[in-house]
C-alpha cells in the first residue's frame, strides 16, 4: 500500500477506495469510505502520487503535535539503567503528490485507527495529546502496519531511584517513520530526570531501498532549543 | 597685574559654572539611569507585553525618570527655585485632574491589563456580560467583536474592574447534559449506551475521563448527567451536535426521553354525565359525520362528578 503510484490509478484497502483520473490537463482524485467521499480536482498537474504514513496527530483535523501512548502495564526501571521495550502507535497515511522536481503536497488524509484525544496535566497548563493505548512489548511486536506501527523506545533512567513508567508523550516535529513492506517503525528514547521530569526524542534508522523515510508534515523548527524534543513534565 | 587681581576679576564665576557643570553631570547620569531602566524594561517585559505597547511602557519610563531627576536635583542645583513650579504646577495639576481622572484611570488600568495579560488578542471572553472576541487592547480601551459581529469599545477601567471570565484561557473545558429517561427504562443501559457515544467521540478527552450517573429521580424522569472535557476549541461543535446523537441513539436502543405528564385519579369510578331530552333539543345539530345524540331516558338521574384527586406519574 505504501508506494508511488502513476494516475491514473484505483487503489481498495479496508473499505477504501482511493482513485486518480485524468481529465484533460487536471488530475481529479476521489476516495471513498463509508459512503462518505472526498474529491479534489488538482489543476494543470503532472507528477505520481505518494502513499506514505505521517505523523499520527493530524485526524480528525490537527489541533495539537503531541502523541501520547499510555501503557497497558507499567514498566519499571533501575537507577542508572538503560532498557529498550516496544510499544505500539497509530497509524496515519498521507496521500502526496509529487512534482517532477520532487516537490511534495499533501493531498488527502486517512486512518483505519481508532482516534482518540487526552489531556496531560491539568487544563490550566496541560497539554491535550493524541491518545493511544499500548503494551510496552519486550521483543519486536509484529503489528499489522495498516493500523499500528511500533516504536522501539529506549528508557535512560538518568536518576538514583527505581522508576514506574506508564505513558510516553512525544513531539510530532522531530518524529521519524521509516516504512517497509511489512514494517512501520520509529525509534526513540525517553530520557528520565526525576519521578516528574523525562525528555523524549527521535532517533533515526539506516535507510534501505526496502526501509524508507516517510515524508515529514511536522518539520522541527531548528532555531528553538530542543524544539523537536518532548518534555514530559507532569508526570511519568 | 598679579594673581590676586586676577582671581578677584572672578569672583562667582567657578560657582555658576561648576552649578552648571554639575547640572550637566546630572543629566548625564539621570540619561544613562533611564538607557538603563529601558534596557532592563525591554528584556523583562518582552516576552509579556506586545511591541506596541511596550514601546510606550519604555518611553514613559525613560522620560519619567529624567523629568523626575530634572525636578529633584537639576532645579535645585541651578538655583530656580522649584516652589513655586511645584505650587503652580500643583494647582494646574489639581485642575488637569480632575479633568483627566477617567483619563488616567483607563491610562493606568491599561497598563496593568497590559502588564496582568488577563486577556489576549483573540480571546474569548465575557467581561460585565459584554461577550465576544477581544480584537485590541489599547493604552485606554479594549475593543470586542461580540458573537453577533458588532464592535464594542470598553474602556479600560471598567475591563480592570469587572469580573473577567475567559473561555479560552485554558486548554480544556468541560460541559454537561442532563438527559432524563422514562421510569420504566434502564438508566444502567442508558449509561452503557452514552458512555459508548463518547468513546466512540475523537474530541471527547479520555483524561479528565467523562462523568455519568443519575443524579436525580424527578418529578417526570430519571435524570443522567453527562460531563464531558474537550478541547477548548472543539467543545462548542461537539456540544450542539452530541446531544441529538444521544438522544436519536437511546430511542434507537428503545430508551425514551421523557417528557412531563400529569395523570389525574379520581377517587370513585368514573361515570359519565346523563343528559335530558331537554338539554338534547337545546344542542346544535351535530355534524354529519357523528352519529346522531343518543337520547336518554327521563327516569334516568344525572349523576353529579365525582370527587377528583389529582396525582402525577412517571413518563
Amino acid at each position: 500500500m505504501y508506494d508511488k503510484y502513476t494516475p491514473p490509478f484505483t487503489l481498495n484497502f479496508e473499505g477504501h477506495e482511493i482513485s486518480v483520473e485524468k481529465d484533460r490537463e487536471n488530475l481529479i482524485y476521489r476516495r471513498t469510505c463509508n459512503y462518505q467521499t472526498v474529491e479534489k480536482t488538482l489543476l494543470n498537474t503532472h507528477g505520481e502520487f505518494l502513499i506514505n504514513p505521517i505523523e499520527p496527530v493530524n485526524l480528525p483535523k490537527p489541533i495539537t503535535s503531541s502523541l501520547l501512548i499510555d501503557f497497558e502495564h507499567p514498566v519499571v526501571i533501575g537507577p542508572g539503567t538503560k532498557q529498550k521495550i516496544y510499544l505500539t502507535f497509530p497509524v496515519e497515511t498521507g496521500i502526496f503528490i509529487v512534482g517532477r522536481n520532487g516537490d511534495h503536497e499533501l493531498v488527502d488524509m486517512l486512518t483505519l485507527s481508532n482516534i482518540k484525544y487526552t489531556l496531560y496535566g491539568t487544563p490550566n497548563n496541560g497539554v491535550v495529546c493524541r491518545y493511544w493505548k499500548s503494551k510496552a512489548f519486550t521483543s519486536y511486536p509484529h503489528p499489522d502496519t495498516r493500523y499500528e506501527g511500533d516504536i522501539e523506545l529506549d528508557i535512560i533512567n538518568d536518576t538514583t531511584h527505581w522508576m514506574e513508567v506508564t505513558k510516553a508523550v512525544f513531539n510530532a516535529y522531530g518524529m521519524k517513520i521509516y516504512y517497509g513492506k511489512e514494517q512501520l517503525s520509529m525509534r526513540a528514547f525517553m530520557r528520565i530526570i526525576n519521578r516528574n521530569l523525562a525528555e523524549t526524542g527521535f532517533m533515526t534508522y539506516t535507510t534501505t531501498a526496502e526501509f524508507k523515510r516517510s515524508i515529514e508534515l511536522y518539520t522541527s523548527r531548528k532555531v528553538i532549543l530542543s524544539g523537536n524534543r518532548g518534555i514530559m513534565e507532569h508526570g511519568l | 597685574m598679579n594673581v590676586t587681581e586676577t582671581i578677584s576679576f572672578l569672583p562667582e564665576t567657578p560657582e555658576t559654572v561648576l552649578k552648571i557643570i554639575g547640572a550637566i553631570l546630572v543629566l548625564i547620569i539621570a540619561i544613562g539611569m533611564g538607557k538603563a531602566l529601558t534596557i532592563y524594561l525591554q528584556r523583562s517585559l518582552k516576552d509579556k507585553v506586545d511591541k506596541g505597547h511596550l514601546d510606550i511602557i519604555l518611553k514613559v519610563g525613560y522620560y519619567g525618570l529624567i523629568t523626575l531627576v530634572i525636578v529633584v536635583f537639576i532645579l535645585p542645583l541651578t538655583g530656580i527655585e522649584s516652589s513655586g513650579l511645584l505650587v503652580t504646577g500643583g494647582v494646574f495639576g489639581i485642575v488637569i485632574g480632575f479633568a483627566s481622572q477617567s483619563i488616567v484611570g483607563n491610562l493606568i488600568s491599561g497598563f496593568f491589563i497590559i502588564v496582568e495579560r488577563p486577556i489576549k488578542i483573540g480571546d474569548q471572553i465575557n467581561i460585565a456580560n459584554n461577550i465576544g472576541f477581544v480584537e485590541d487592547i489599547n493604552i485606554f480601551s479594549t475593543i470586542i467583536r461580540t458573537y453577533d459581529g458588532l464592535y464594542m469599545r470598553i474602556p479600560n477601567q471598567t475591563v480592570f474592574t469587572a469580573n473577567i471570565t475567559n473561555y479560552v484561557a485554558n486548554v480544556t473545558r468541560r460541559f454537561e447534559y442532563v438527559v432524563g429517561i422514562r421510569y420504566s427504562d434502564d438508566a444502567e443501559e442508558a449509561i452503557r449506551i452514552i458512555r459508548e457515544i463518547i468513546d466512540n467521540e475523537p474530541f471527547a478527552l479520555k483524561d479528565p475521563s467523562p462523568g455519568l450517573f443519575v443524579d436525580t429521580l424527578g418529578d417526570n424522569a430519571v435524570n443522567i448527567i453527562v460531563r464531558i472535557w474537550a478541547p477548548i476549541t472543539e467543545w462548542f461543535e461537539m456540544k450542539t451536535r452530541l446531544l441529538w446523537v444521544i438522544k436519536k441513539t437511546l430511542e434507537e436502543n428503545g430508551i425514551e426521553i421523557a417528557f412531563p405528564q400529569r395523570t389525574v385519579w379520581f377517587a370513585g369510578e368514573l361515570q359519565t354525565r346523563k343528559v335530558t331530552d331537554t338539554q338534547t333539543e337545546l344542542l346544535p345539530e351535530a355534524p354529519s359525520r357523528y352519529p346522531p345524540a343518543e337520547r336518554t331516558d327521563l327516569t334516568e338521574e344525572i349523576h353529579g362528578l365525582p370527587e377528583m384527586q389529582e396525582g402525577t406519574k412517571e413518563g
